[in-house]
């Protein structure tokens, strides 16, 4: 337990250095902001994440749970305080559905905010679409959960993250052919690969992929089979850990100068520069879906004073934490605008996060919507950095990704109104 | 010693009021969350009880149930999504069709025993879990795997059990249906047969037992069990994910039925309670989850060194006046 | 008998190279070669596993699926370390000592009690204990990318224009190394002949007054320390991940079981045939996606090859 806050003191710590010299002192801003404890009768709001082996996807739901505990201490929502509640399906989707049928059914809750996980999604899409209640999650990695009509996530998952990253090595490194390694998952690895390959397509270049078994030991036969593919470009579509495993891999083999490197979020971690070592400093482009710490705008300081008013000092300071923290916010900020009489009434509140749009934050590159739709994406811009000694370097600020996959989502945009 | 089919012992009676109680009151006073926990749980107590009677009866060891369980529940979608039929044809072809397999893995069981036996289905199980995570589980796509991105296609739970409450009612009496089946093979011909087996073989072959027939038929009914037991699966959540049936799980279901007492029908009852909802009691009172895994090993060690007849064992010596005689009576059945 | 044997060896070899040529018909040599040495290092790994476990399994008649968390404790013991600063090999044979301490734990705590029971509810009574240190292990270090380098790492040898590191070299020794050596200490030394005698017979040995729990905890402590090499050598070559090394495990008993449990030598080709068959998979377009069955059908075919034409009468032992 001592080593598991010194850890994430460290981690903090490093976030905190990070994000430079923020007003510590000052206080964070959180909902109505008044600074009067909220006192009425609570609003019950939902959480779910995965954390079992093999990965911890808490940090969303913690975050969450740090904004909402500043909201209660500034005014809460109307004056009622969030009751919020979070269950872990520990990967396993029996647990995932319980958890559902817990916090949806069971309980009188009116949204779900900050779902961090690989298979709740996928399980519960239908209970909430069956319950009408919207969820506002952060850590999203499935189909599922940009294809269905109750999820809207702050997070991108693989499938843009991949898209940017690929356009960024086709655009300025010259890719003509990038080999995906991917989990051999249809909902996760080849829905997000082939979206790949399409995007290759449509610029005249081609692709393919190569998948891996997430249990099996050996990486390094996906990799060779990325290399023998022909590509000119790697992309590594995997967990941090098996990202990490890949390129230690193909450091072995002394591959780094035949390809180009790149690869989706996961990759962007501040343990990841350390982790990989010199050989590949300066060499492995990484697309990150939220602005990186340097940016440092106002609502990134902010999430950095809420974490340390708000948060336990071993909660991680990540890219899931922005996300988490992000939705919290759109959500409070959504429940603030609708009339008092209504905020405890599931109905209503997912009727108003549907008609989200248009809420901003320097920590994404655009605007956050929702729309009433069968698929929700409304992020789909990003960075593109790169790992440099002891951190990462911004290569591309904002972009927008450009590709086959996204033409019905502009569409919906554009009908919107929020373009 | 030829005894009445319908004799009822008292543990039986005791079965018979606690299936009476899961059957009439928890589902009546479960909530939502409770209701999905106890449906898993019958699930992997018909299971369970596959693996209970194999090893009890028989001494035979199988680590692949929980992966058996997955094709049920792969030909238990795949059939929803595919046709049309009604739910109890979709089932009773989910175990028929498990129950094949359970006969291909009886063929090493000609040649093999122990733990040789046993590795050979753990081997199955570590297959079947790698055939689970390539293909995953059918939900409504095209082909063969019937597998898409998106939303799964809805599944069409039975016509008498629309609800969660009516649903773990359903689940409950098919899992009394199952333990039925088991005792009355107990109690006849098969029942003998493998008792001759279990003692020695050779003694068996003497006597005139079909070997051949009768070890084939015992895999065969663990794994119709199992077969049931996932499409009751599939049908509570309505989709399946290959996280469910690792092999690991399988040794864990094994473990759980000797630890919890594969003679006894509550033993079996004690493996699928510990199996899946003191994890969620631990989950729901907040236990971190990589401490619970502690508890969870913790409690099985000690089980298997403190109960050599299982939990049940235990609770059957303090209950049994008539233990001495009726010890080698008492069955894994209800009645 | 002899030629029984010869067939079985030409069967094999036979087998192999079918295998291999089918899978990579007409692509180039180098990639052949990519592919084969990939293999044997993964090879070499379940073959390490796989004999730590045949060792304890002969001398004490448990099956430890333990092995593969002690590993990954003593492998996470080693990243913490080095990221104290500690000097490199001091927190090396880290990984050893703790994986050691952890098997010893198990081997004269909790064995001794479950002494009596079938060798299946022994085996299955150190799951038990592996999801203690995994629970542990995970709870201590909470989930993040890691990963530890060895300086063998960095060098190389260049083989037919293939870059190997000194690891995947060291492992592929190491595995045959520790056959070489196992094989001469249970043929050479006393404690060899007690744990021979103890495979053959444990109830005969105890009589004739072989010290059965010396003998079995140096037993417990060979697939210790193999256990602790083993977890440091994957967390190299593989990744840092503890449910991963735990569960390296399974396809370890394929290994095992290529060699029934008794043959080191065969569970070192065992091993390695494995690793190569389930890389060249990689080549197949259809079977490469399913590449990680390889171990448990190659095990499931060697087990019913062996048991062929027997026929099982009497119970008692198998």
């Amino acid at each position: 337990m001592k080593l598991k806050l010194a850890l994430a003191a460290f981690a903090a710590a490093c976030a905190f250095a990070l994000s430079g010299p923020a007003q510590a002192q000052d206080k964070p801003s959180c909902g109505a902001n008044t600074g009067q404890a909220a006192s009425g009768e609570p609003i019950i709001v939902g959480g779910i994440h995965g954390n079992a082996a093999p990965g911890d996807f808490s940090a969303a739901t913690d975050a969450a749970a740090a904004y909402f505990k500043c909201v209660n201490a500034n005014g809460g929502i109307h004056g009622r305080p969030v009751d919020y509640r979070v269950e872990n399906d520990q990967w396993n989707p029996e647990l995932a559905a319980q958890a559902a049928a817990k916090l949806v059914n069971d309980t009188d809750s009116v949204a779900l905010v900050g779902n961090g996980s690989f298979i709740e999604m996928a399980v519960n899409a239908a209970t909430y679409a069956k319950a009408d209640i919207m969820v506002m999650a952060a850590g999203c990695a499935i189909s599922e959960c940009f294809e269905t009509s109750n999820i809207v996530s702050t997070n991108q998952g693989p499938l843009p993250s991949n898209v940017g990253a690929a356009q960024y090595a086709q655009e300025e490194l010259g890719a003509k052919n990038i080999a995906c390694i991917g989990l051999n998952i249809p909902n996760n690895g080849i829905w997000s690969c082939q979206a790949v390959i399409d995007f290759m397509e449509s610029r005249g270049g081609t692709g393919s992929m190569a998948l891996l078994n997430p249990g099996a030991p050996d990486v390094n036969s996906a990799l060779l089979e990325a290399v023998s593919s022909g590509a000119d470009t790697i992309l590594i579509n995997q967990p941090a850990g098996l990202a990490l495993a890949i390129l230690k891999a193909a450091e072995e083999q002394d591959l780094r100068d035949q390809f180009n490197w790149i690869a989706p979020t996961p990759l962007y971690d501040l343990s990841v520069p350390d982790a990989v070592g010199e050989y590949w400093h300066g060499h492995v482009y990484v697309n990150a879906e939220l602005a990186p710490f340097q940016v440092n705008g106002p609502d990134a300081q902010n999430w950095i004073k809420v974490m340390d008013g708000f948060a336990n000092p071993e909660d991680p300071r990540d890219t899931f934490a922005q996300a988490g923290y992000l939705s919290a916010k759109f959500f409070t900020e959504t429940m603030l605008a609708m009339d008092p009489a209504d905020v405890g009434d599931r109905a209503k509140v997912s009727e108003a996060i549907r008609n989200i749009k248009g809420l901003k934050s320097d920590l994404m590159c655009g605007p956050y919507y929702v729309g009433n739709a069968d698929f929700h994406m409304p992020n789909h811009a990003g960075y593109m950095v790169k790992i440099v000694k002891g951190g990462y370097e911004i290569v591309r600020e904002c972009y927008q990704y450009d590709s086959p996959y996204f033409e019905k989502i502009i569409a919906l945009e554009k009908e919107m109104g929020v373009q | 010693m030829q005894r009445n089919l319908f004799h009822v012992t008292p543990s039986g009676w005791a079965g018979l009021a606690f299936a009476a109680f899961a059957f009439l009151v928890i589902p009546a006073v479960a909530g939502q969350l409770w209701l999905s926990v106890f449906t898993s749980a019958s699930c992997f107590a018909l299971a369970a009880a596959g693996v209970a009677f194999m090893y009890a009866r028989l001494g035979m060891v199988s680590l692949t149930q929980v992966g058996l369980m997955g094709v049920g529940g792969w030909v238990m979608l795949r059939l929803n999504h595919a046709f049309h039929l009604p739910f109890e044809i979709n089932l009773v072809i989910s175990g028929l069709v498990t129950m094949m397999c359970g006969w291909v893995l009886a063929l090493p069981a000609l040649r093999l025993r122990g733990l040789y036996l046993a590795l050979v289905t753990l081997m199955a199980a570590g297959g079947l879990e790698i055939i689970f995570a390539t293909f995953q589980f059918p939900n409504g796509g095209d082909g063969f795997w019937g597998v898409k991105t998106g939303s799964a296609a809805p599944f069409a739970r039975p016509w008498l059990a629309q609800t969660p409450e009516a649903y773990l009612r359903y689940t409950v009496l098919v899992v009394i249906l199952g333990f039925l089946l088991i005792e009355a093979h107990r109690r006849l011909a098969p029942g003998r047969a493998w008792a001759l087996i279990r003692r020695s073989e050779a003694a068996a072959m003497a006597a005139g037992v079909n070997i051949v027939l009768y070890k084939t038929w015992a895999f065969g009914i663990s794994g119709l069990l199992g077969g049931v037991a996932g499409g009751l699966l599939a049908g509570s959540l309505g989709l399946l994910d290959d996280a469910t049936f690792r092999a690991s799980e399988s040794v864990m279901l094994f473990a759980l039925a000797v630890v919890g007492g594969a003679r006894y029908w509550l033993g079996v009852v004690i493996a699928a309670t510990l199996f899946r909802v003191l994890p969620a009691l631990l989950n729901n009172w907040g236990v971190d989850a990589d401490i619970s895994y502690v508890i969870f090993g913790a409690g099985l060690l000690h089980a298997v060194i403190t109960a050599p007849n299982g939990i049940a064992g235990q609770i059957h010596d303090l209950f049994g006046k008539r233990r001495k005689a009726e010890a080698g009576e008492k069955g894994a059945g209800d009645d | 008998m002899d030629k029984s044997r010869l067939l079985n060896w030409l069967l094999y070899a036979a087998l192999m190279a079918l295998v291999i040529g089918l899978l990579g018909w007409g692509k180039p040599m180098k990639i052949l070669g990519l592919f084969f040495a990939s293999g044997l290092a993964v090879g070499s790994l379940y073959a390490l596993g796989g004999i730590g476990m045949v060792v304890l399994y002969r001398a004490s008649g448990v099956l430890n699926f333990s092995s593969g968390a002690a590993g990954a404790a003593g492998a996470m013991t080693t990243w913490q370390l080095a990221q104290w600063g500690v000097w490199p090999p001091l927190a090396w044979t880290a990984c050893v000592v703790v994986a050691l301490l952890a098997t010893l734990a198990y081997g004269m705590l909790i064995a001794p009690r479950l002494a009596w029971r079938e060798p299946v509810v022994k085996a299955v009574a150190t799951l038990g204990y592996a999801l203690i240190l995994l629970g542990l292990v995970s709870f201590i270090w909470i989930d993040d990318p890691r990963s530890i380098a060895l300086p063998t790492d960095k060098m190389a040898v260049n083989f037919l224009g293939m870059r190997i590191t000194i690891t995947r070299l060291i492992v592929f020794v190491a595995s045959i190394g520790v056959v070489v050596g196992i094989h001469q200490f249970l043929g050479r030394t006393r404690v060899g002949l007690h744990m021979r005698s103890l495979a053959n017979d444990r109830d005969l040995s105890a009589l004739i007054g072989v010290p059965v729990v010396a003998t079995e905890t140096i037993a417990w402590g060979i697939s210790g320390v193999l256990a602790g090499f083993t977890g440091l050598m994957f967390a190299d070559l593989i990744r840092l991940e503890p449910t991963v090394i735990t569960f390296m495990v399974i396809p370890s008993i394929a290994a095992a079981i290529c060699g029934r449990l008794e043959s080191l030598g065969l569970v070192l080709i065992g091993g390695l045939s494995i690793g190569v068959i389930e890389s060249m998979l990689t080549l197949s377009p259809t079977l490469k996606n399913v590449r990680p069955i390889a171990p448990f059908v190659i095990a499931a075919l060697v087990l019913l090859w062996y048991q062929r034409g027997t026929r099982l009468t009497f119970s008692g032992r198998d």
